[in-house]
């Protein structure tokens, strides 16, 4: 194994290694450019089209500011204004704020756990076209006059086809859901790689702490994201076909919306907060020029934020009417989300307090970011009072308080962020004096803005409201509210022009400029394609303060992987928690699949959009081939890696062993669908339960015996499938096909069974929500039968190509924990569909 | 545009209003210090003890926080002027600890516990907990974009206004809130807390006021496009008054009143041809869809409080609602002459009980 270094090469050879690297991994210019996967160039994509975004997103603030600057205006008409307030809050947590941190991620975690791409390069340019094209749909929207106007929380009814009957809620709930998809590529694959791709020696605790903040986020947005999705896709259901889930009437419940959103909703603040302090936590060691102190307890704080979070939501639907109890638990909870962040606080003083602080320009960001993190953090603890809570909810104290924590606790870091890594990107060093003006500029415009209107809020002034009589008291703190507002954008503006003008003039950085001691600094600047030209063993959490000659070692290709003349792209497969190296993974080169793929969803998406279904219905089966063929290009096709040859002493590819990261990906994917899942169960008990005018018929609809059937099918596909795989273990694959296309086979006599008990249920899925909320969990189980038969079958016919076999067993594997997935959720679906009403009754 | 919001004269806090036109600047100052009545609509004016309660609460965790606050930003900037001591490893692992534990747990804890303990009894007070005596209860039912009253417990049958809210003084009352279309929030600021409205669902919140005296209330959850205006005027009146009130707007005394004019015939007449499919009076139409105007006449404001009722306003809400409270759910009725108007406005107006 290649933990011993190579001995220097001579400048031929390194120049050979150079030229092999630069031509595996390097990009294509002109059209090609769209088949990029490498994760330098996409992170920055994805960061500058954040950026895009957050113009537009600031736009529509100083619109909203200029209406409200002073009573009785007409500067917009009130259509207009619920327009351009709805699409605020969208544009800035959706298309801006999760992007912008999800990119910086992509861009920046192989650079520091010393890997060379992330390990699903491909999921990471869906992702991104994904983002693009839904960004780009729902933007549209406003040009034609036709944005969501319902507010960025979209309630029902308010946003139902009766009481919104253009295309805003559509344009919204669609967009948004494609827009989404980017962030569930993301997290899975920065879940992946984090656990999977450090180099070696990077155990879980010697990982820099940027790297835990991305992981606890990575895993909240897989957890998280699922129950908006669903929530969305029940009420586009609802609107465009007439499913009642959320209407009274039809037996559904529109406080079912509000529990699915803030599910999201809640933890969405903390995916926001845990990248920007990890930004943090990143940057004050480097200016106080030591080790961060208390790398355990953050850890410890980061987890507890995580878990946390998902106890919340509640606390944003105090005036409900909901249980005292529940209040009273939700408001505590909320109050202890105190604690882990008074650790981290309180980590990172001690660090300054030890440390010899340095004041740059980064840490004047910090600074301001403290401020007014702290100020936003104590009025969400005032608010998570629930007497206070009745009192100024949906006032303008919350707007204050909800800008107090997402700018100081997001934007300030971030700005932070681009003004410290500004080097890697540019290969340039900011200036202090225009980026200081920027940032004096931005905050005292925001706290004139912003800190003035807790005041307005406590003279009673209600959110989102287009005008406002004068004789309340609030006209002068509204004009105060927008001057500071646009002193805010001139500051943002100066911030812009100094970053622009940085690539141009800013002065040639030397390597390391910061002195940082974390791996992205061992890059050149900027960062060629495959990063480092080797890998590196790692034995400390501060290699380059420990080691100042490593970056020069590693461009000299003395460390791991240094050769290229195979033609795959590589990076270590190690052990997720010692960094032990367990196996070569080889990802996929630029590709064209990802793009395809985008489109033919976004073709979906407008179709859905103009109710053009037949035209949808094709764009699906087009966007599951491309995906289909898109797989094909994998283990032992000529595309990916059809010999296995590695160096001597190196360990294999992760395409010819059991347990590749591939599986990884495929059991975080699954904890999204099951996070999904789950939100429908949530669903299902809570109509049932809840819903004031819920039917329940007397005899279930579905039929048992058939669903018992199906699940016995699933049992016996999956077991075929289990027994591949322990076949596989033991290089055996005589009849492998055979049994890989008997599983399909069963998979497919399941999709027939659920079909039937579809068919035969006679569901009246427009009279009550009952039915509606059966169809959907119905058609979940159809949609997973319909993927494990087929991609069993495909796995069956690339043992005939002999992509798959002993040689390459390791795709079976993943199949196999599809199925197994499919067996657990199918089995509690007909326990909670078919078996509970049974045995309690409506 | 006329003056608004008439009904202000009556308010107590006139001469303030006056007064900030004056001199605004004084006044902002005066008042981030004393903080005092700053309109009808402030929380920190309260008027009745929920409020009062939560406006304590609010100084309370103001003065509290502002300490942790400064405590906390002031240790940052310290942390960054003091003179650098060198520390062994085990030194800095007691500094490290005493700081983490002392800012990053007990504090919160601290902090959190004091809240607690203070905020429970306040939350528990404004809970529509049992009475020895069943408190007055009056329904209130969102629309867009008006209110819907109602006074079922009233002497000689349920009572039914709209966009204004009489309330007796000086003893709890209890409101049923609910809504017809949307999710609205109900919200008397200086008497207490907001709770949702939330259709096919009823939410009790228990408020009372004091003293005899006007509050302002606006709908405080997104509900459209005119969201801006569905206020709601709201008085408190001495129990005698609000019997008085109540017996006014009997459905025969209101019945009586709509016809009692024989010179508005006319007016009657195009009334229930025309605005009787979506409003009721009492005596000659039922319909729901719209506010229930059989006490029109004797309402403070017009259209959710786009207008102040004075003479010749409804006439002028007639001709320009469209303009006034642009999509409002009122079809534009510019096709009837003048004179159709001025008539149906002056009936209108003569519905004062």
């Amino acid at each position: 194994m290649s933990t011993i270094d190579r001995e220097a090469t001579g400048p031929e050879d390194l120049q050979k290694l150079h030229d092999d690297l630069s031509e595996v991994w390097g990009n294509p210019k002109g059209l090609k450019a769209l088949t990029i996967v490498n994760h330098t160039t996409l992170g920055l994509r994805f960061m500058v089209t954040g950026m895009a975004f957050f113009l537009i997103g600031g736009i529509l603030a100083m619109l909203i500011r200029t209406q409200i600057a002073t009573p009785d205006q007409n500067f917009m008409t009130p259509e207009i204004y619920s327009q351009v307030t709805t699409m605020h809050g969208t544009v800035m947590m959706f298309l801006f704020a999760i992007p912008i941190l999800e990119g910086l991620a992509i861009y920046m975690i192989p650079k520091m756990i010393g890997a060379r791409d992330l390990v699903c390069p491909r999921l990471t340019a869906l992702g991104y076209w994904c983002y693009l094209f839904g960004g780009i749909i729902l933007s549209f929207s406003m040009v034609l006059e036709m944005a969501p106007d319902s507010g960025w929380f979209m309630y029902t009814p308010l946003s139902s086809s009766e009481y919104s009957p253009g295309l805003g809620s559509d344009f919204w709930l669609l967009g948004i859901t494609f827009v989404e998809i980017s962030a569930l590529s993301a997290g899975v694959e920065l879940v992946v790689s984090i656990l999977r791709t450090r180099t070696q020696g990077m155990a879980l605790h010697k990982m820099p702490l940027f790297a835990w903040y991305i992981l606890a986020m990575a895993l909240m947005i897989v957890v998280g994201f699922p129950p908006l999705i669903l929530g969305s896709i029940l009420l586009e259901l609802e609107r465009a076909v007439g499913m009642p889930f959320f209407d009274i009437a039809g037996g559904g419940d529109p406080v079912l919306w509000q529990h699915l959103f803030w599910l999201f909703g809640h933890p969405e603040v903390y995916i926001i907060f845990l990248p920007a302090a990890g930004i943090v936590a990143t940057i004050i060691p480097v200016f106080a020029g030591r080790p961060i102190v208390g790398y355990g307890w953050v850890v410890f704080a980061i987890t507890v934020m995580g878990f946390i979070s998902f106890g919340l939501w509640v606390h944003h639907m105090f005036t409900v009417g909901i249980p005292q109890l529940a209040q009273a638990f939700f408001s505590a909870a909320s109050m202890l989300v105190a604690i882990p962040t008074g650790i981290q606080i309180f980590a990172w003083l001690a660090t300054l307090w030890l440390g010899k602080p340095k004041m740059k320009l980064p840490m004047l960001w910090i600074i301001g970011f403290l401020v007014i993190f702290v100020c936003g953090g104590l009025t969400g603890v005032m608010l998570a009072l629930v007497p206070f809570n009745w009192q100024v909810h949906d006032t303008h104290f919350v707007v204050a308080h909800m800008h107090y924590v997402l700018v100081g606790g997001m934007l300030f870091p971030l700005m932070a962020g681009i003004y410290y890594w500004l080097p890697l990107f540019s290969g340039r060093m900011p200036s202090e004096t225009i980026g200081k003006w920027g940032f004096w500029l931005v905050f005292i415009g925001f706290n004139v803005t912003f800190l003035i209107m807790h005041w307005t809020g406590l003279l009673g002034m209600p959110r989102r409201v287009y005008t406002y009589d004068t004789g309340f008291g609030w006209d002068i703190f509204n004009l105060i509210s927008s001057i500071g507002g646009f002193v805010m954008s001139a500051g943002f503006a100066m911030v812009l022009i100094d970053i622009a003008l940085h690539f141009r003039y800013g002065k040639p950085a030397k390597t390391n400029p910061w002195n940082a001691d974390t791996l992205e600094w061992a890059n050149q600047l900027p960062p060629s394609p495959y990063n480092f030209v080797s890998l590196p063993p790692i034995e400390t959490r501060h290699p380059l303060w420990e080691h100042p000659e490593l970056p020069r070692e590693m461009q000299e290709g003395r460390h791991g992987l240094a050769t290229a003349s195979h033609g795959r792209r590589e990076l270590w497969g190690t052990d997720p928690l010692t960094g032990k190296v367990r196996e070569i993974i080889h990802v996929p080169s630029n590709s064209w699949w990802p793009l395809f793929a985008a489109m033919a969803l976004a073709v979906v998406c407008i179709s859905l959009l103009l109710r053009w279904y037949p035209v949808a219905g094709v764009g699906v089966v087009i966007a599951i081939g491309f995906l289909l063929r898109w797989s094909w290009e994998n283990g032992a096709h000529p595309k990916a890696a059809p010999d296995a040859k590695v160096m001597p002493g190196d360990p294999p590819l992760h395409s010819r062993t059991m347990d590749g990261p591939g599986l990884w990906a495929m059991t975080t994917a699954m904890i999204a669908n099951g996070s999904f899942f789950l939100s429908y169960l949530f669903g299902w008990f809570y109509l049932w339960t809840v819903s004031p005018e819920w039917r329940m018929p007397d005899a279930s609809p579905l039929s048992l015996v058939a669903l018992v059937v199906a699940g016995i099918a699933l049992l016996g596909g999956s077991a075929l499938m289990e027994s591949s795989v322990r076949r596989l273990r033991k290089q055996l694959d005589k009849g492998l096909a055979m049994r890989l296309y008997g599983a399909a086979l069963l998979g497919g006599l399941q999709f027939v069974l659920i079909l039937w008990v579809m068919w035969n249920a006679n569901l009246a899925v427009t009279e009550t929500s009952h039915d509606a909320i059966l169809m959907v969990g119905l058609y979940y189980a159809l949609l997973h039968s319909a993927l494990g038969a087929v991609i069993s079958l495909l796995q069956g016919m690339r043992v005939g190509y002999r992509y798959v076999g002993a040689h390459a067993p390791f795709e079976p594997v993943v199949v196999a924990y599809f199925w197994r997935y499919n067996v657990v959720v199918f089995w509690i679906l007909i326990a909670a569909l078919a078996v509970l009403p049974r045995v309690i009754g409506g | 545009m006329r003056e608004r919001y008439l009904y202000h004269v009556a308010s107590p806090c006139i001469q303030r209003v006056a007064l900030r036109r004056v001199n605004r600047l004084i006044l902002l100052l005066t008042m981030l210090v004393l903080a005092g009545c700053a309109g009808d609509r402030s929380i920190l004016d309260p008027a009745g003890q929920a409020a009062r309660d939560v406006a304590l609460v609010w100084w309370v965790m103001l003065t509290f926080f502002t300490v942790v606050f400064i405590g906390v930003i002031a240790l940052w900037l310290y942390a960054f002027k003091r003179k650098h001591h060198e520390h062994t490893a085990a030194q800095e692992r007691k500094i490290a600890r005493r700081w983490i534990i002392g800012g990053g747990i007990l504090l919160p804890v601290f902090s959190v516990s004091a809240l607690l303990m203070f905020g429970i009894p306040a939350g528990k007070r404004m809970l529509p907990l049992p009475l020895s005596e069943p408190p007055e209860v009056i329904e209130v039912i969102g629309h867009q974009w008006w209110w819907e009253v109602r006074y079922p417990g009233a002497a000689g049958g349920e009572v039914v206004t709209s966009n204004q809210l009489i309330m007796p003084a000086g003893e709890p009352v209890d409101f049923h809130v609910t809504s017809a279309d949307v999710i609205h929030a109900f919200w008397i600021p200086r008497l207490g807390g907001k709770v949702d409205m939330l259709p096919g669902r009823v939410n009790v919140i228990r408020l009372e006021a004091d003293e005899p005296g006007i509050f302002d209330a606006q709908c405080a959850e997104f509900c459209g496009t005119q969201h801006a205006h569905m206020d709601l005027y709201v008085e408190a009146v001495g129990r005698e008054e609000f019997e008085a009130w109540l017996a006014d707007r009997q459905g025969e005394r209101l019945a009586e009143l709509a016809v009692a004019n024989d010179e508005f015939s006319q007016a009657r007449e195009t009334f229930v041809s025309t605005c009787a499919a979506c409003h009721s009076v009492a005596g000659l139409s039922t319909a729901t869809i719209g506010p229930d105007l059989s006490d029109i006449g004797a309402r403070p404001m017009l259209g959710g409080g786009v207008l102040p009722m004075e003479e010749g306003a409804i006439q002028y809400w007639l001709e320009n609602h469209q303009t006034l409270k642009p999509s409002n759910k009122m079809p534009s009725i510019n096709y009837m002459d003048t004179a159709t108007l001025e008539s149906l406005g002056a009936w209108l107006e003569t519905l004062t009980p």
